[in-house]
């Protein structure tokens, strides 16, 4: 084989693979435009992504009330403390 | 009669199921095991063969085991368009090799046969897995 028909053959081939390649790879990104469309769509999908919605929305809940319930704590110990206090000068101040 | 009807239909969901599960595994299964032998192949075995059957050629014998190194280079760089580069180019070689000896007239005949068939037809299932896998990460 002269080396002008192995140029020839070799641009024909690539040509010819590079069409093939563009005919298939269009194929899948329809095929996959569609899959996410399909997704976008499909209820079990929403239900999915509003079940996460909830859970971060729950999630958060739970960290703000963690918080107050430090702060609640915090302040019942400083009342108990304080009662305790006033009891006592109550207790002083009836003796005399 | 019946039990036989019903054995056949079992026999015949069983085999759907595996040819169901064996297109899956051609369709989303990790190609770089056989993208690594396709490269191989690229290497030692396609200038070798095409040398001894179809005699010296620069493109076939120079430029192919080039894209060969080109494609272990890809699959161990792990870079995804990278490696559809490097498959299709794999590809185009392994496309070229067939034409070449259908053009000589020794596809059917040549010691290597069928052989270029089965790769062509394996580098392009191994650059649409990519694709895909390509077309799912971006997608998510």
């Amino acid at each position: 084989m002269d080396n002008n028909t192995q140029i020839i053959l070799a641009v024909v081939t690539l040509l010819g693979s590079a069409g093939i390649w563009k005919y298939a790879e269009a194929r899948l990104r329809v095929k996959a435009e569609l899959r996410k469309e399909e997704q976008s769509t499909n209820d079990t999908v929403l239900y999915r992504d509003d079940l996460r919605n909830r859970v971060e929305e729950m999630d958060k809940a739970l960290k703000e009330a963690n918080k107050e319930l430090l702060a609640l704590t915090q302040k019942v110990a400083k009342l108990e403390t304080e009662n305790s206090f006033l009891r006592r000068e109550i207790d002083i101040l009836k003796r005399n | 009669m019946e039990q036989l009807k019903v054995k056949a239909q079992e026999i015949k969901a069983r085999l759907k199921a595996r040819f169901n599960a064996l297109r899956d595994i051609w369709q989303y299964s990790d190609s770089q095991p056989t993208e690594i032998t396709l490269a191989v192949a690229l290497i030692f075995l396609y200038p070798t063969a095409t040398y001894l059957e179809l005699g010296y050629s620069p493109i076939m014998d120079v430029l192919g085991p080039m894209a060969g190194v080109y494609q272990l280079y890809c699959v161990s760089g792990k870079c995804l368009s990278c490696r559809v580069r490097a498959s299709f180019i794999t590809f185009s070689f392994y496309l070229l090799a067939t034409v070449m000896y259908l053009y000589c007239g020794m596809l059917f005949s040549s010691p290597t046969y069928l052989g270029w068939l089965v790769l062509c037809f394996s580098s392009f299932g191994s650059l649409k897995r990519i694709k895909k896998e390509e077309l799912h990460r971006k997608n998510g």
